[in-house]
């Protein structure tokens, strides 16, 4: 129980220290929000009224105070671009990214296990040859050169699947729930999710053949040998269910990555996600909604980091004692 | 890094007369490496491209020049907040219709009441331009007024507080299997994305919907807040405005029915009969008074307020009509103003601005959960990120012909490009792309129309006033004749731009000045002028006229 107060704490104090960098990098950033306002009719007087708007012309250490105060509060203020709360501006393109991020991984994950497994069987063999410097190279391509590739091929020539965007022109649907469970919206899915699993599968796929060959060493393998299993369960039932360990915590790790690292697929697929919202609020100085997204995608590595470190516990004993 | 106070910027101007008078003596100080702030080559690849051959040019006349590549927010801040501290910077004046009347241009950008703080971050000060300005604001027969916005121009040409380059192209596409070609309307300075097109189009085929892209989201749907570029596009589509300005870029009455000046700050409007909101209410001659009247509220309405700020006295005058006073004569009132307040519902914004003020909020921030207006389409849903969707109003009497009208964000240049061939969007309304790609395109497909209009905005180098040696008009000049333009338009922009040397575009044809955009490059001359100024040449490096010192502190 301490254990895990412990942790919780712990997690808070990076939590904080995030949020206190993330307040005074964008503060000594250059560049200045009201810049999005210069029209010929803008005048210095109406610069100070949107620096006050925007609680610009308080002090820095009182500015400090009322952003700590609102985030015990849960408040993460309001956009100066948008002019409305931050957080209702990334619940509305959470969703997306979290259905894309997670439907890519979940693919990567799943065909970068069994691959693993398999080029870890076929180790030395003309197989291995051909497959181990082709997941190399997936996983040096550029996202949107991948993405490009795939756009090209599956949409422009073929026409199989929709450009861009998350739903067709006019969609018109009774709910949010109903939008992204929709065939309409599995359909516009399918080429950004394919190109994140194809950027991801090599991890998971060479993590495992590794550890595949490392277990295939242990000499309980070799006692199943010795009692006479067959060699595809010996290598399900033994061997990868062992080797899969290491791949949780890089399941868990990369999930917490990819929800604010799908910059660049989400651009080419016009893809409404949390990426593209965080780099455009990057750009314009839009301090809180740029520090609402970035304290986010923070909160969701330190728990998916927590997550990781609980489940390989559960997984491994022999870790949760070592821990313990 | 060096600056220049405010007071050496004056010793500047004093050396600068006494060079008047050059002395039979050595070389004043060597011009100091003069740096030029752009947008990247990534973020404006045309604008970089042109800093690089601007500086290449300049380079001839002696001077050491360094390109230096901002981000946007960057170089705004350095250029607008820290007005002492930068030499030159690329800058851009981006066409909209309420630009059509000259003056928001002419006033703002040289009148020397704007110098702090505001537009005139040149800092071009001169008492004879801020007459000329003066005179066209406040004149209101249009003959007259020309004379004097030919007489601002001809000192804009003679200083060269800006270095003008191109007047850039806006270029579009539509699919003509969906859309008849007769029915797009192409607007002066603006292009054939424009309101009359959205109220126009014909559909040619069972698609009743136009699809158009915007390649970034939109900020705000909100009457009294434009956030973004693509904002203005929707709300001028979903609130009506008294005023429109016309294809030709001349307002003419909309919800008004007629606009009559009775003397120079009177203005009698009435009211176009049968109006009514998208909720079903009937527009009034209180929200007329009201949507007037709002934006002046304290800081109800901050991007607004100025629009109205020179209105001493709006009344109704009867059932449907309308009495405008003014404080001061305002020519362009018709265009700058009228066309661009949005008629908003006094039934839903009054109480809302009651609430917000209370608040200590402003209309800006508060998002409707469908907005109402009066306009000729009718809001059906929308996602900030992702696209709106609005439907043509049938009872607004200039219904469009379409069904509905959406909106998609796409953010892949390429992928809208792949779109419109596709007909996932039939009409390509923001490509930030090489134009030359799109008109190729259209060459491969008989159904892709490409329309590329000249934009009344302008690109422009912005030598910064305050700091030696631009606070010389010769040396500005001098800088200008050693400009090709005709060079940067088809290099830099591809063809797709025209030279420019004004602030009032040729698209606006009874303004701009005949043959005032006809600059020639002419090396000889700048140097020339250089060298009758006083300027010298020492091992290919540019001095001052003798007896001036370069005297830059640190501020």
């Amino acid at each position: 129980m301490t254990h895990v107060l412990r942790r919780l704490v712990l997690m808070l104090l990076v939590l904080w220290a995030i949020a206190s960098i993330l307040f005074l990098m964008f503060r000594l950033m250059p560049g200045d929000p009201t810049t999005a306002y210069i029209d010929p009719t803008f005048t210095a007087e109406q610069r100070q009224v949107v620096l006050h708007q925007f609680g610009l012309d308080l002090p820095l250490w009182r500015q400090y105070a009322i952003y700590i105060g609102n985030l015990l509060h849960g408040e993460l203020g309001l956009s100066f671009r948008y002019r409305a709360p931050v957080a209702g501006l990334i619940l509305n393109v959470l969703p997306n990214t979290l259905l894309l991020t997670l439907t890519a991984l979940v693919i990567a994950y799943i065909f970068g296990a069994l691959g693993g497994a398999l080029l870890a069987m076929k180790r030395g063999t003309w197989v291995e040859a051909v497959t181990i410097p082709l997941v190399l190279a997936t996983r040096a391509a550029p996202e949107f050169w991948l993405g490009m590739l795939l756009l090209a091929v599956f949409a422009f020539a073929f026409g199989w699947f929709p450009s861009g965007g998350a739903v067709t022109a006019g969609a018109a649907f009774p709910s949010a729930l109903a939008r992204v469970t929709s065939a309409d919206f599995a359909h516009h899915l399918v080429l950004p999710a394919a190109t994140l699993a194809i950027y991801l599968q090599g991890l998971p796929l060479l993590l495992m053949r590794a550890n595949m060959l490392e277990v295939m060493q242990e000499e309980f393998i070799t006692m199943a040998r010795m009692k006479g299993f067959g060699e595809w369960s010996i290598m399900l039932r033994h061997a990868a269910r062992n080797a899969l360990l290491p791949l949780v915590t890089a399941f868990a790790l990369g999930f917490g990555a990819s929800v604010g690292g799908n910059v660049v697929v989400e651009t080419v697929f016009s893809w409404p996600g949390i990426g593209r919202m965080l780099v455009d609020a990057v750009a314009s100085s839009d301090y809180p909604l740029a520090q609402g997204a970035f304290l986010l995608i923070a909160a969701v590595l330190v728990v998916m980091n927590a997550v990781a470190d609980m489940l390989y516990g559960v997984l491994d004993p022999r870790v949760a004692h070592a821990a313990g | 890094m060096t600056h220049v106070s405010r007071r050496v910027f004056l010793a500047g101007a004093a050396a600068v007369v006494s060079a008047a008078s050059p002395r039979a003596a050595d070389p004043g100080d060597r011009i100091r490496k003069l740096v030029m702030l752009s947008a990247p080559q990534s973020n404006d690849p045309q604008e970089f491209q042109a800093a690089q051959l601007l500086a290449q040019a300049w380079r001839q006349l002696g001077l050491e020049i360094e390109v230096r590549p901002l981000p946007r927010p960057q170089l705004a801040d350095i250029v607008w907040n820290q007005r002492d501290k930068w030499d030159m910077s690329m800058w851009r004046m981006v066409g909209r219709p309420e630009r059509s009347d000259p003056d928001e241009l002419v006033y703002s950008l040289f009148h020397s009441s704007t110098a702090n703080g505001g537009y005139d971050f040149v800092t071009y000060i001169n008492k004879d331009y801020d007459r000329a300005a003066e005179s066209e604001r406040q004149e209101i027969d249009p003959r007259k007024r020309q004379v004097f916005m030919y007489q601002a121009q001809d000192i804009i040409d003679r200083d060269q507080p800006y270095i003008f380059l191109v007047f850039p192209k806006n270029t579009f596409a539509y699919s003509s299997k969906v859309w008849k070609p007769e029915s797009m309307v192409e607007q002066s300075g603006i292009g054939i994305r424009c309101f009359w097109t959205f109220v126009r189009a014909e559909p040619a085929s069972a698609q009743k919907d136009m699809i158009v892209n915007a390649a970034e989201p939109l900020v705000a749907l909100n009457p009294l807040y434009i956030g973004g570029a693509v904002d203005s596009w929707m709300t001028e589509l979903v609130w009506d405005r008294l005023m429109r300005v016309g294809p030709d870029g001349l307002p003419v009455p909309w919800s008004a029915s007629r606009a009559e000046w009775t003397d120079a700050t009177t203005l009698d409007l009435a009211l176009r009969p049968g109006q009514t909101w998208h909720d079903g209410e009937k527009v009034t001659i209180d929200d007329v008074l009201f949507s007037l009247q709002a934006p002046a509220n304290g800081n109800f309405s901050p991007m607004y307020k100025p629009f109205v700020a020179n209105i001493a006295e709006v009344t109704a005058t009867g059932e449907d009509t309308v009495r405008i006073k003014l404080k001061t004569p305002n020519a362009g009132f018709l265009t700058a103003s009228l066309a661009k307040l949005n008629l908003v519902p006094k039934h839903i914004w009054g109480p809302l601005m009651d609430s917000q003020m209370a608040k200590g909020q402003s209309a800006e921030q508060y998002q409707e959960p469908k907005p109402i207006g009066s306009g000729p389409f009718r809001m059906v849903s929308f996602n900030l990120q992702d696209q709106v969707v609005l439907e043509a109003n049938e009872k607004h009497w200039a219904a469009p012909k379409m069904a509905r009208w959406i909106l998609r964000v796409v953010t892949n240049n390429d992928a809208a490009l792949g779109m419109l061939q596709r007909g996932e969007i039939n009409f390509l309304t923001d490509y930030r792309g090489d134009p030359k790609v799109l008109v190729d395109m259209a060459k491969q497909d008989a159904a892709i129309q490409v329309v590329s209009t000249t934009d009344m905005g302008f690109r422009f180098l912005a030598p910064n006033g305050r700091r030696p040696p631009f606070n010389d008009p010769t040396f500005r000049r001098a800088l200008s004749s050693a400009t090709n333009r005709q060079m940067l338009a088809a290099a830099a922009w591809n063809g797709f731009a025209i030279p420019a040397n004004s602030m009032v575009a040729p698209s606006l044809t009874f303004w701009a000045k005949p043959g005032i955009n006809d600059l020639k490059v002419d090396m000889g001359e700048a140097k020339k002028l250089l060298t009758d100024a006083g300027y010298t040449v020492v091992d290919g490096h540019l001095h001052y006229p003798p007896g001036v010192k370069e005297t830059l502190t640190g501020s």
